[in-house]
């Protein structure tokens, strides 16, 4: 993963993550913890969640799908998918 | 073209006075072009201007004809498309009655029915309106 031509670590990766997401849904970003719920939490209705992928592509570069989700649960379940689609 | 202003209705739910599109100029699953004359007497107008919330629904129409429209190709029946949300609005300019306006919509990202659309609105080369939308299409 890169950002601004500087490569990054999983935990940079992590840290970064959780300040979009508490930037873009305004949430307290210590509640980004693995455990927690992703759709609690960010207060998720159907339509957040198209912002959630716009957001990862443009943070992340990697796309999410509607499949995707069906997988994620807490932030843990979401870090994994984006570390696997990151291949790191 | 691709539909035109006869047979538009056959694509939206919409029914006079409330349709803000005239013809389907063009329609691919990237990019859909539509345009629309602005009458004298057409409910969104005001003070001789098309109002902003006139723009805003002939884009989502634009969507809508456009979903409608390769519905019908793919299954043979045209899926109905619905406004879940609108931001990004820019409007920088209302046309006159009796201007035709050119709409362009881009979808930029879709998860399962819901799209996210670039939509903007020009006269004569002119950026009229420019907004993102989500819109919820029928299965």
């Amino acid at each position: 993963m890169y950002a601004n031509d500087v490569k990054m670590s999983w935990e940079e990766v992590i840290e970064e993550t959780r300040d979009f997401l508490s930037e873009e849904f305004e949430v307290d970003r210590n509640l980004i913890l693995p455990e927690n719920s992703l759709k609690d939490t960010l207060d998720l209705d159907s339509l957040d969640y198209v912002d959630l992928v716009v957001l990862i592509e443009e943070n992340l570069n990697i796309k999410i799908t509607g499949e995707d989700f069906k997988e994620i649960v807490t932030f843990g379940d979401f870090y994994r998918l984006v570390r696997k689609k990151l291949d790191l | 073209m691709k539909v035109s202003k006869d047979a538009i209705s056959q694509y939206i739910p919409h029914r006079e006075p409330f349709i803000m599109i005239d013809n389907l100029v063009s329609v691919t699953n990237d990019r859909f072009e539509s345009d629309f004359y602005i009458e004298e007497d057409n409910v969104l107008v005001e003070d001789g201007h098309f109002q902003e919330s006139g723009l805003l629904e002939n884009i989502a129409q634009t969507c809508a004809a456009s979903f409608g429209f390769l519905g019908r190709e793919e299954a043979g029946e045209p899926k109905i498309g619905f406004i879940g949300a609108i931001t990004k609005v820019e409007v920088h300019q209302l046309p006159a009655v009796h201007a035709t306006i050119r709409t362009i919509v881009e979808p930029l990202h879709q998860l399962g029915n819901i799209y996210l659309v670039k939509g903007e609105s020009f006269l004569e080369g002119r950026i009229l309106l420019g907004c993102e939308m989500k819109i919820v299409v029928t299965q």
